[in-house]
């Protein structure tokens, strides 16, 4: 009986004597699957934007230096999709804004401070802050009221 | 003479580990690298600008909508204190906050976060502009 189990375990040893294997193609399916999606989903270009410059706190009233330049932007009348404009208390359009930065003195140009109305647009900002960077200005910040939040 | 008989041929194999070393490594690559869009509550639609900076695109990105709705990547946020609470805790992880704001939101909407972001200190604030160039 001993010898009869002895001689089937040689036989099933002998026929199980390849090497096992792992199947891996599945694996490797999926995983090709995700590297193209990852590689699909990733952005590697850069954000485009523009640094904007806060006053501390305890100056936010007191960034009114005349050797700035001194945006005012006015709320929009109504109909209307730009606020009125002036720099250093001289009214200006958004067509020669341009020239009166270049205009202006090198100490001028170290600091643009914006002080807008609240219902002005976002895009009306941006294009002025474009504009006072390609005329040379360095920082441009904005006037803040300090608010009781 | 006696020739030796041929061995029996296997059936050729393909060598995968390799290369499954090289996809693992990818693959892990742009997981790590990735960051994905997020899905925000609204549109935003960018203000276009010639002068322009290259920033590196991260996470906690605030974003803005025309009526003044807010988001941090696709969180929305309630009101200004919610912004402030989510922003508090991730500020270190946080090197310039990038400022998605819609180009017909108003400045009152885009100075108030801005100032929140301030009073949770954070410095280096940017304004998003529209990935077009304009000419």
């Amino acid at each position: 009986m001993y010898e009869e189990s002895q001689a089937k375990a040689a036989i099933i040893a002998r026929k199980s004597r390849r090497e096992p294997t792992v199947n891996m193609t599945p694996m490797i399916d999926c995983v090709f699957l995700l590297i193209i999606f990852f590689m699909l989903a990733t952005t590697f270009s850069p954000l485009p934007g523009m640094r904007v410059k806060l006053p501390p706190p305890s100056q936010a009233q007191s960034q009114t230096k005349p050797e700035h330049f001194i945006l005012n932007i006015n709320n929009p009348e109504a109909g209307e999709a730009e606020g009125f404009m002036q720099l250093n208390d001289r009214e200006v359009n958004m067509v020669d804004l341009s020239a009166n930065f270049m205009a202006g003195t090198e100490k001028q140009k170290e600091t643009l401070i914006i002080r807008s109305g609240r219902r002005v647009k976002h895009e009306q900002i941006v294009t002025v802050m474009d504009k006072a960077k390609r005329a040379g200005v360095k920082k441009i910040g904005f006037a803040m009221v300090a608010s009781a939040f | 003479m006696r020739l030796k008989k041929p061995k029996e041929k296997e059936p050729p194999k393909l060598v995968m580990e390799p290369m499954v070393d090289c996809v693992f490594l990818l693959l892990i690559f742009f997981m790590v690298a990735n960051i994905l869009k997020p899905t925000l509550p609204f549109s935003v639609e960018l203000p276009d600008s010639k002068s322009r900076e290259e920033y590196v695109r991260k996470k906690f990105n605030v974003y803005i909508n025309a009526n003044g709705q807010m988001s941090v990547d696709d969180q929305a946020m309630r009101d200004y204190d919610a912004l402030e609470d989510y922003l508090l805790p991730r500020v270190n992880e946080i090197e310039t906050l990038m400022i998605h704001a819609d180009k017909n939101t108003k400045h009152g909407d885009v100075i108030d976060a801005m100032e929140r972001a301030k009073h949770v200190m954070i410095d280096n604030i940017a304004f998003v502009l529209s990935d077009e160039e304009i000419e």
